[in-house]
C-alpha cells in the first residue's frame, strides 16, 4: 500500500536535474590539485600512520557524520554555483531567504518566558521588550500544557511550572496586558494540536476583548503532532489520526482568519532534544509539513497559500559546521520538495523559515557558567546558518528555569552578537568554504535518505502510530547515554576535565508563591460569574464539530469567548475521539 | 522477602523488582526511560508507570511488592509531589520497607531538601550507568539484611 505513494527521494532524484551544468572548478584547476591532495590522504591513510584521514566526531545530539581532515575542491568538483548555491533571496535559498539577510532584518531576539501566573510572565515580558528583546515566546506551565485546569487534582502542586498557568480567556487577557500585541510578533509556544486548538482560540478571544483586529495579528504557534504523540509523557493522549486532523484544522483556521500567523511551526527542536540525531529532527519535521501539505491540497487549498505560512524551529547543538551546513542543507531540501513535489510558485512558499534555539540537553550542572560559553557558540552557527529568529538558553537551566539576570544574559549574547562582531553584516560568511559546502551536501542527502525511510515505513503518521519513530528515538538516546558515560562524548567540567566543584553557587529561580490558590481562585469566580447555560451550548457545540468532522477551532473560539476552561474544552476531544496508547519504548 | 537474600550482603536469585514513574504531569520522559532500559539490562525487573501521582504509585508499589519506588521530575514539582509521596508511603508503612529514590532538575538547595524529606537517592544530570546501577543495590540491599 504505502508503495503507492509519491516516495520524495524517487520524485527529487528525476525532477531536479541541472540541464545546463557549469561547474565551478574546471578540470585544469582539479587535476593540479588533484596529486597533492592525494599524497597528503595517502599519508594519513597508509596501514602504518598512526592518524585517520576520516574522523567520526561525538557530540551531542551529533549525527555522527564522518569528516576528513582536509576539504578542496575536490570535494566540490560538480559544484555549479547558480544551481547549487545562488544568491540569498533566490533559489535554490542555500545562502538564505532574504537577499541581505541580516543587512535588512537582523534575526529576532525571541527569549521565552513563562513561569507562575499570567501576572508573574507578564512582568517578564515586559522586562525583556523594555531590555531590547525583539519578539516574545510564551510557554505554558505543566498543566496547561497537558490540558488540565489548575483545580484539577491533577495539577496539585505544579501550577505556574516551568511555564505560566492558563485556565481561560481570561488568563490570557492578563498576560498580554499592557504589551503591544498589535506591534510585535508573539510566538504561542502551544506544542501541541489540542492545547494549540484550546490556548489560540484564547489568545484571540483576549485580542477581541483589547478591540484588535484579529486578522491584524502576528506571531507563531507551535501545532505539532510530533510534540503531543512522540514527545511527550503525558496521562492522556488522543488518537494520532485525530491529532493530525487538529493540526490541520488549526492550519486552516489560522489561515483563513489570522493570516499573519504562522499556524504550524514544524517542530524539530523538542524532538532533537529528547533524543535523535540533527538529521532525523530535520527528516521527521520536513515528513510531518510534506503529510500537512497534502492534506490541506486535499482539503481543496492553493498549496502555495498553505506554504507561506510554514515554519520551523530547530534545535541549535554543539557541531559547529555540522550544526550551520544543517540549516543551510535543509533550506536547500526544502526548496527543492516545494518547487518539484508540490509545484509551488511563490519564492516565500519554498522558504525554509525558522527559529531556532540553543541546546537544553547541552547544559551541564558541574561549573554552571561555562554553559554562558556553550550557548554562545551555538547561537554563532545559527547565525551562520542564517536562520530568522533566536533564542539563547541561560546558563542555569540545568538547575531551574532562569532567573532574571540569567534570562537577561541570553539576551546580552544575542545583542553581543548583534552588535559588537559585525557577523551580520555579509550574508552566509561560511558559504564557499569546501568544507561547509561538502557538509551541506552530505547533510542534505542524509536528511532526504530519513524522508524516505520514513515514507516507506508508511508516511509520518503512521510511522508515530506503528512505534517506529519512538523506537527510534529511545534507541538513540540510550545509546548516547553510553557514549557519554564512557567519555566518548565530552563535557567539559564532568566528564572531562572534571570539576573539583561538585556543589558550585549558584543563584537559582525560585518559583512566585501562591500561584496555584491564585489560579484557583479565579477559576472558582469564573465559573460563578459565566453564563453557564452559554458555557454548556458551546461545549455541545464543540463536541458536535469533533465527532462530525468539521473544523473544530471556531468552536473552540466560542467556548473561549464565554469562558469555557482549558480543561473543560479538553475533556471534549477527549470524549469525542478516545484515548490512544502510545507505543512503549524501552 | 527477606529470605530471597543471601546473607553476606549478596544478592540471590531474586531480581530487584522496580516500579519507575514520571511524577504527576511532567511532559519530560528521556531520563526515566533511559534509567528503566539500564536497570532492566542490569538484571532488575523494571515496571514502568508513566505519568501518575502520589497515591497510585504507592498503591502500585503494595501490590507489586516491589523493593524500590523511582520517580522523575523535572517539571519544577519535585517538592510538593516528592513530599506527598513520602508522606503517603510513611502513612502506609511503606518507608521502612521499600528504597524511594528520585531524579530530575533540581537545584543543590532542593537536592538537599529531597534528601531531607526521606529520598533515599536523588540523581540529577551527569549520573553515569555504573553508579545508577551500584547505589540502587547497595540501598536495597541496605534495606533488607
Amino acid at each position: 500500500m504505502e508503495d503507492k505513494k509519491i516516495r520524495t527521494k524517487q520524485l527529487l532524484k528525476n525532477m531536479v536535474k541541472n540541464e545546463n551544468p557549469v561547474p565551478l572548478y574546471s578540470k585544469k584547476a582539479l587535476d593540479r590539485i588533484k596529486k597533492d591532495f592525494e599524497d597528503l590522504k595517502n599519508r594519513y591513510s597508509a596501514p602504518d600512520s598512526k592518524m585517520s584521514w576520516s574522523v567520526t566526531p561525538y557530540t551531542i545530539l551529533g549525527s555522527e557524520i564522518p569528516r576528513e581532515m582536509l576539504y578542496t575542491p575536490l570535494h566540490l568538483s560538480d559544484l555549479d554555483y547558480g544551481f547549487d548555491i545562488g544568491f540569498p533571496g533566490s533559489e535554490p535559498f542555500t545562502r538564505g531567504i532574504h537577499p541581505n539577510m541580516y543587512r535588512g532584518k537582523k534575526f529576532t531576539i525571541r527569549q521565552i518566558n513563562g513561569f507562575g501566573g499570567p501576572e508573574d510572565t507578564n512582568q517578564r515580558i515586559k522586562y525583556m521588550l523594555e531590555h531590547g528583546g525583539t519578539g516574545i515566546s510564551v510557554i505554558y506551565d505543566l498543566p496547561t500544557t497537558q490540558m488540565y485546569d489548575s483545580d484539577d487534582p491533577l495539577s496539585k502542586g505544579q501550577v505556574g511550572m516551568s511555564g505560566v498557568a492558563i485556565d481561560s480567556a481570561d488568563d490570557m487577557e492578563i498576560l498580554f496586558k499592557g504589551v503591544p500585541i498589535d506591534k510585535i510578533t508573539i510566538s504561542l509556544v502551544t506544542h501541541y494540536p489540542s492545547n494549540t486548538a484550546i490556548l489560540f482560540p484564547m489568545y484571540l478571544a483576549a485580542a477581541e476583548r483589547r478591540g484588535l483586529p484579529i486578522d491584524q495579528l502576528r506571531g507563531s504557534v507551535q501545532n505539532d503532532i510530533t510534540l503531543e504523540e512522540v514527545v511527550r509523557s503525558g496521562p492522556e493522549y488522543i488518537p494520532p489520526k485525530d491529532c493530525f486532523r487538529i493540526q490541520c484544522d488549526n492550519i486552516e483556521f489560522i489561515k483563513n482568519n489570522v493570516p499573519y500567523f504562522n499556524f504550524n511551526t514544524l517542530n524539530g527542536y523538542n524532538l532533537h532534544e529528547f533524543g535523535t540525531s540533527g538529521v532525523t529532527e530535520m527528516a521527521v519535521a520536513v515528513s510531518n509539513a510534506i503529510e500537512s501539505l497534502n492534506e490541506m491540497i486535499e482539503r481543496g487549498y492553493e498549496v502555495d497559500w498553505v506554504a507561506e505560512r510554514l515554519a520551523f524551529f530547530w534545535s541549535i547543538s554543539s557541531d559547529f559546521f555540522e550544526e550551520v551546513a544543517r540549516i543551510r542543507a535543509v533550506r536547500r531540501l526544502w526548496y527543492k520538495i516545494m518547487k518539484y513535489r508540490f509545484e509551488a510558485k511563490s519564492s516565500r512558499a519554498m522558504w525554509m523559515r525558522c527559529h531556532v534555539q540553543t541546546s537544553g540537553i547541552s547544559l551541564v550542572r558541574e561549573e554552571p557558567l561555562n554553559n554562558l560559553i556553550r550557548a554562545a557558540i551555538q547561537a554563532l552557527s545559527a547565525v551562520f546558518g542564517g536562520v530568522q529568529s533566536l533564542h539563547v538558553d541561560s546558563y542555569d537551566e540545568a538547575y531551574s528555569v532562569p532567573t532574571e539576570e540569567a534570562a537577561l544574559l541570553s539576551l546580552r549574547t544575542q545583542q553581543i552578537i548583534q552588535e559588537e562582531t559585525a557577523v551580520t553584516e555579509v550574508v552566509d560568511p561560511l558559504g564557499g568554504s569546501f568544507y561547509v559546502e561538502a557538509l551541506t551536501s552530505d547533510i542534505e542527502n542524509r536528511i532526504l535518505d530519513e524522508i524516505d525511510e520514513i515514507e516507506k515505513v508508511g508516511g509520518y503518521v503512521a510511522s508515530i502510530e506503528k512505534g517506529w519513530i519512538h523506537n527510534r528515538i529511545a534507541n538513540y538516546f540510550y545509546r548516547e547515554k553510553e557514549l557519554i558515560d564512557k567519555g566518548e562524548i565530552k563535557f567539559v567540567g564532568s566528564n572531562v576535565f572534571k570539576s573539583e566543584d561538585k556543589k558550585p553557587s549558584i543563584e537559582v529561580f525560585r518559583y512566585p508563591r501562591g500561584v496555584e490558590d491564585r489560579q484557583k481562585a479565579k477559576l472558582e469566580k469564573l465559573r460563578m460569574t459565566r453564563d453557564n447555560e452559554k458555557v454548556q451550548y458551546a461545549l455541545n457545540a464543540l463536541e458536535n464539530a469533533c465527532v462530525r468532522n468539521i473544523n473544530l477551532v471556531p468552536y473552540s473560539l466560542e467556548c473561549a469567548r464565554v469562558g469555557c476552561s482549558v480543561g473543560e474544552i479538553f475533556k471534549i476531544f477527549k470524549k469525542s475521539f478516545g484515548l490512544w496508547k502510545p507505543p512503549v519504548f524501552w | 522477602m527477606r529470605e530471597l537474600i543471601v546473607h553476606g550482603g549478596k544478592m540471590a536469585d531474586r531480581k530487584i523488582k522496580l516500579l519507575l514513574s514520571k511524577l504527576g504531569l511532567d511532559v519530560h520522559n528521556r531520563g526515566v526511560i533511559t534509567v528503566a532500559r539500564i536497570l532492566r539490562d542490569a538484571g532488575m525487573e523494571v515496571i514502568y508507570l508513566g505519568n501518575a501521582l502520589p497515591a497510585e504509585i504507592l498503591s502500585i508499589a503494595v501490590q507489586e511488592h516491589v523493593d524500590v519506588v523511582g520517580v522523575s521530575s523535572l517539571g519544577g514539582a519535585h517538592l510538593t509531589l516528592g513530599k506527598d509521596l513520602i508522606d503517603g508511603a510513611e502513612k502506609e508503612g511503606l518507608k521502612s520497607k521499600v528504597v524511594f529514590i528520585v531524579g530530575g532538575v533540581f537545584s543543590i538547595e532542593d537536592e538537599e531538601k529531597l534528601k531531607e524529606m526521606g529520598f533515599d537517592g536523588v540523581f540529577t544530570a551527569g549520573v553515569t550507568r555504573d553508579e545508577i546501577v551500584s547505589s540502587i543495590k547497595n540501598l536495597v540491599l541496605a534495606r533488607k539484611v
